[in-house]
């Protein structure tokens, strides 16, 4: 099985950049084992010199002695405690923000099929898991292993066979113990995967919330719920069974070890190989093993939950977009050509293609609609321009350059998507217009006035909450209006983006988008006819295929074509008011 | 308390496994007697019978955690269900406050149940922990009371002492939940906007603003962190040094031969759960403040904020062996409507904004259209006549009939009335779940696609209405997802239909076959439109601007 091999490997990679800070770690953890283990040996002086007829003031001496020893390795204990979580902290902080910048590079394809809610419990909730194992278990299992390693070494300072004993009784210990965890692994995984997706459902239905409630829906939300409740019950308890079978293992183990202690020492004590200050060395050194133990028993909910999150951080970094970012080719310069050649597009696990033998060409610098039923693919065209999916055969070129052969940044940079549904993030006005990045405040303000928001352009500060509380869908819109205002690029796909707002803002914005388009290619997807009055070209899209195309003059002329029908039908019933 | 049978048996089984251990210390004393004497015999004797107490031990931790996990389970998820189902109710005395982002209101569902769960097994602990303590510190006494007194005392104090840090305790987890609700905050919204922070370049930028996020949480969790773990590693280490203390005032009576190993022994078997009581009494103590946190911030979701609401008992079948039958749908009954008559009815957020007062009547199978510019308060109209406007104070009234509506939330649902929210939102599963959201028989379904225009659709997907249109309806385009959404407030036929901008996703062909099927239907209709299609069927067309008609 390559799966431990894997975890280990991973927590390597994890470590190294800070491994100054954990050697410090381990040799706090290393003092602190000493001195617990000094500890007993004092103990059985003090009994083997009482039944000497050591005076008072020595066996006082030497408790006082074992008292500061105690102190001490307290001390240097939450020392060792603070340095845990400093670097595991550190460490797991680099790995959150490499794990969303690598998921946000994933493709279109794999954020369709996972809830937001999953790939939360994968990038804060797993690597939370993964922090907590570095933070409470690495230094704990460290100290474990000094422990263990200086027990030995004590012991066969004493009495060889003593030492040989324990190493039996230790291989014992080691043998039962990763017997039992490979187990509570694997039910852990399960139950992890039962809470991901029981905390998923809670998190689509409080997102559908409104809908639900004003549906009258609340109980069959709740059957689900339940449903899933009871999934994440069944994978409890039978966690907890495993979990049982490993707390048998370790007070089980304790519990030998006492009665060894007792009976190696019915053996050897009467026969003067070693004192009854040994013996009870012994017993001491049993109880020793105790807190690691122990610690390891509390600490293993941690412990399954990390290596499942390990396995599945690795994974999902190990997981490669099928959108290959290998092109070298710098951006054309300017307005680009989009040309479409024979582009075909089928999604995974879909039998029918949503895109067929397209073959276009979009000259550069001009304003292009898009029309056709919804459903019909325009949507997926606009996607293959952005290159958020990949055409299944053919291919299309920007600029005259294959967009496979263009460094993502660079397109990305270059091109910009004006979305139905805008996304807005917990943040103010300002971070929902730079999108967090570094702006001068004039230039926020400015592209803010040239959306047509001027009311929040002199308001950058105000608090935006996720899912847009606070703004209209109108003015969510025209906030990612000003986002391609600010970052001024070469071509703008407008996928159905004035859908939503009121014919009087679309009226203010009209003109702004013209200007937005001036000097740069525009493809603007839109089935309201009245957003296309001024477009240079227009593609009629049906079924996945190209059925028309041609200039937006020519088209509306010509009597016969699917344009000119559209507009007669849409002249009749899409003549939009105002006031 | 739920499940009383599990959670009992639980902490009746759990008390022998906390409790052998006074008999097994016992036992290790006797042992070292017996070698101090040489009896050799006795010794084997002793081991024998530590091993059966010990065997004992374990077999009543069995039964015991198994009921226990059982019990805790069925708590969690009641705990889980009476917030979900507080801010899922359409009106009625449980509805609660809605939940302004559901990812941020996630950690109620994980985390603080999580603290709630932990007090409750700290509280198991500790119950038995003082028993021990007591039981324990008679034994000991009996053979050395001032050693006993040496080894107990500190213990107690740390207890004590442990208890002086509580106030800052909660102080660090509150900063640490909320650094922690941050950094969960912005995760979420960028797994939900992926597209978004790609076609923005804005990778680069966001992860720098999750990069100082984290920076923050660790500040936070390090503080909280230590803290927590101070407490409790004072508590372990402390153990060693009552040791010390108790060998030190025992340094006469060990040089005259009165304390030995065999007392010793007796200790050390009990000091490891006798050092467990403070331990875990400071960690209940923590954890009482903890989940405290957790209670209030989880009555946030629950009717009128009380944390009664958050407790209501209930028995959800969700072990293995249980049948789980559908829930009946809680709809009130139908009442064909006449009339409905919106008198003086406003709406205002807490800056002031906000609608009304606006007062308007519709007649049966009426068609009536709401227009006006962004931000004209049209959605916070519909919102507050149906009376799920939240966040806002709302006045005047709503007349069905004739008949003042006392609970317009609870009324106004299927089949009295059905509202399609601008951005709809659907759920991952099959499409005929979307749409009726509990069972309907097969005709319903079908004539539910019909009247939204989505039969064509529906026949193009291999699996028809057992398509699974993926999270939040993402394997649908955007008109579909608005069609499915329509699917699902036509199907069951409501008297009043209430459509916020139905045609925003819709094109010019599609949304002229629906409003043809909605006036076929006979249904009353109140829209928000701009379309001259929509104004041209509208019996009365209102035209809102600043909040109110014109």
């Amino acid at each position: 099985m390559s799966e431990p091999r894997t975890r280990w490997r991973a927590l390597g990679a994890l470590l190294r950049p800070d491994l100054r800070r954990w050697v410090v770690l381990g040799a706090l953890v290393a003092a602190a084992a000493a001195l617990g283990l000094a500890g007993p040996l004092v103990v059985r002086r003090i009994i083997d010199q009482a039944s000497h007829g050591a005076t008072v003031s020595t066996l006082a001496w030497m408790a006082g002695l074992y008292l500061i020893l105690a102190a001490v390795a307290q001390i240097l204990d939450l020392g060792g405690v603070w340095a845990a979580t400093t670097s595991a902290w550190k460490t797991t902080n680099g790995i959150r923000v490499t794990m969303a910048r690598h998921v946000l590079g994933l493709d279109h394809e794999f954020h369709r099929t996972h809830t937001p809610g999953e790939l939360i419990q994968r990038v804060d909730g797993d690597v939370t898991a993964v922090s907590n194992f570095l933070s409470l278990v690495v230094p704990k299992a460290l100290g474990a292993l000094f422990l263990v390693t200086g027990m030995v070494g004590v012991l066969a300072v004493l009495d060889w066979r003593l030492a040989i004993g324990a190493l039996g009784y230790l291989a014992g210990l080691a043998v039962t113990l990763r017997r039992g965890r490979h187990r509570a692994v694997r039910e852990m995984q399960d139950e992890m995967s039962a809470l991901a997706k029981l905390y998923g459902g809670i998190e689509e239905r409080l997102t559908a919330s409104e809908d639900l409630r004003a549906l009258g829906a609340s109980q069959h939300a709740m059957s689900r719920f339940v449903d899933e409740s009871a999934g994440a019950m069944a994978t409890s308890v039978n966690s907890e069974r495993a979990f049982i079978g490993l707390w048998w293992r370790i007070q089980g183990a304790l519990s030998v070890g006492h009665v060894i202690a007792l009976v190696t020492a019915a053996i050897l004590v009467p026969r003067g190989t070693i004192t009854l200050g040994t013996a009870f060395l012994l017993l001491q050194y049993v109880d020793l093993m105790e807190r690691p133990l122990a610690d390891m028993i509390n600490q293993l909910e941690v412990v399954q939950k990390a290596s499942g999150a390990m396995i599945r951080v690795v994974d999902l970094l190990e997981r490669q977009s099928t959108i290959a970012d290998t092109g070298t080719t710098p951006w054309p310069p300017g307005a680009p050509t989009i040309e479409f050649g024979d582009v075909s597009l089928r999604y995974a696990g879909d039998d029918e293609a949503v895109l067929e033998q397209v073959d276009l060409v979009l000259p550069a610098g001009q304003t292009v609609g898009v029309v056709g039923r919804s459903g019909s693919g325009k949507t997926t065209l606009s996607r293959l321009v952005l290159r958020l999916v990949e055409a299944t055969t053919g291919e299309v070129r920007l600029g005259g350059v294959p967009i496979a052969d263009l460094p993502l940044a660079e397109l990305r940079g270059h091109v910009a998507l004006i979305p139905q549904e805008v996304e807005l993030f917990g943040g103010t006005v300002r971070d929902n217009v730079t999108l967090f990045a570094a702006a001068d405040d004039a230039d926020v303000a400015e592209a803010l006035r040239r959306a047509g928001l001027p009311e929040l352009a002199t308001d950058l500060d105000r608090p935006l909450a996720a899912g847009g509380t606070g703004l209209s869908a109108g003015e969510a819109q025209l906030i990612a209006l000003a986002r391609v205002w600010l970052r001024n690029p070469d071509l703008i796909v407008l996928d159905e983006a004035t859908a939503r707002i009121d014919p009087q803002t679309e009226a203010r914005i009209n003109a702004a988008v013209a200007e937005l388009c001036h000097g740069r290619t525009v493809v603007i997807i839109a089935h309201r006819l009245s957003t296309l009055s001024d477009v240079d070209r227009i593609v009629v899209v049906d079924d996945g295929r190209v059925v028309e195309h041609g200039e937006r003059s020519a088209l509306a002329a010509d009597h016969d074509s699917h344009f000119a029908r559209l507009l007669r039908v849409g002249l009749e019933v899409d003549r939009d008011t105002v006031g | 308390m739920h499940h009383p049978r599990s959670f009992w048996r639980g902490y009746l089984f759990f008390g022998g496994f906390f409790m052998t251990p006074l008999v097994s210390g016992w036992l290790l004393g006797r042992g070292f007697r017996a070698l101090e004497h040489g009896s050799t015999g006795r010794v084997y004797a002793i081991a024998a019978g530590l091993a059966v107490a010990e065997s004992c031990r374990m077999a009543s931790l069995y039964i015991g955690v198994l009921g226990w996990v059982r019990s805790m389970s069925h708590m969690a998820t009641f705990l889980r269900a009476n917030m979900l189902e507080a801010q899922l109710v359409s009106g009625g005395a449980l509805a609660g406050t809605p939940a302004g982002s559901a990812r941020e209101a996630i950690p109620h569902f994980r985390d603080d149940v999580d603290d709630v769960i932990q007090l409750i097994d700290g509280a198991l602990d500790l119950s038995y922990g003082l028993v021990f303590l007591a039981i324990g510190s008679f034994i000991l006494a009996r053979m050395n009371a001032p050693a006993t007194a040496a080894l107990v005392l500190p213990l107690l104090a740390i207890g004590v002492g442990a208890r002086l840090l509580d106030g800052r305790i909660k102080r660090y987890r509150a900063l640490d939940r909320a650094a922690a609700s941050a950094v969960t905050g912005l995760v979420g919204d960028l797994m939900a906007a992926a597209t978004t922070v790609k076609v923005n370049a804005a990778t680069d930028a966001v992860t720098a603003r999750l990069a100082t996020l984290t920076e923050v949480r660790r500040h936070t969790a390090v503080r909280d962190r230590v803290l927590d773990e101070g407490v409790q590693a004072l508590g372990r280490g402390v153990s060693n040094v009552a040791f010390g203390l108790a060998l030190l005032v025992s340094a006469k009576a060990l040089s005259e031969g009165r304390f030995g190993a065999p007392q010793m022994a007796v200790m050390v078997g009990y000091l490891g759960w006798l050092s467990f009581v403070p331990r875990i009494a400071g960690r209940v103590m923590a954890r009482r403040k903890q989940a405290g946190v957790a209670i209030e911030r989880m009555s946030w979701l629950v009717a009128r904020n009380e944390s009664a609401n958050l407790v209501l008992d209930q028995d959800l079948p969700i072990e293995a062996h249980q049948d789980r039958p559908r829930r009946r749908p809680r709809r009130p009954e139908r009442v064909s409507l006449e009339r409905l008559d919106v008198i003086d009815l406003s709406a205002r957020f807490p800056g002031g904004s906000g609608v009304g007062p606006v007062s308007l009547s519709l007649p049966r199978a009426s068609f009536t259209v709401v227009t006006g510019p962004i931000g004209s308060g049209k959605t916070t109209l519909l919102r507050a006549l149906l009376g799920i406007a939240t966040n806002t104070s709302m006045s005047g009234e709503v007349r069905w009939n004739g008949r003042t509506l006392d609970d317009r939330a609870a009324f106004l649902v299927p089949p009295n009335a059905a509202f399609l929210p601008q951005v709809p939102q659907l759920i991952s599963d099959t499409l005929a779940d979307n749409i009726a959201l509990g069972s309907v028989t097969d005709e319903v379904l079908a004539h539910a696609l019909h009247l939204a225009e989505l039969e064509h659709d529906i026949a193009a997907m291999g699996a028809g209405t057992s398509t699974l249109i993926g999270p939040r309806g993402l394997r649908l385009s955007g008109g579909q997802r608005q069609r499915v959404a329509t699917a699902r407030a036509l199907v069951h036929l409501p008297e009043l239909v209430v459509l916020d901008d139905l045609s925003s996703a819709l094109d010019v062909e599609t949304e002229v076959r629906l409003w043809d099927n909605l006036a076929d239907a006979g249904m009353t209709v109140l829209a928000v439109s701009h379309r001259a299609v929509a104004f041209e069927r509208a019996d009365q067309v209102l035209h809102l601007e600043g909040g109110v008609l014109r």
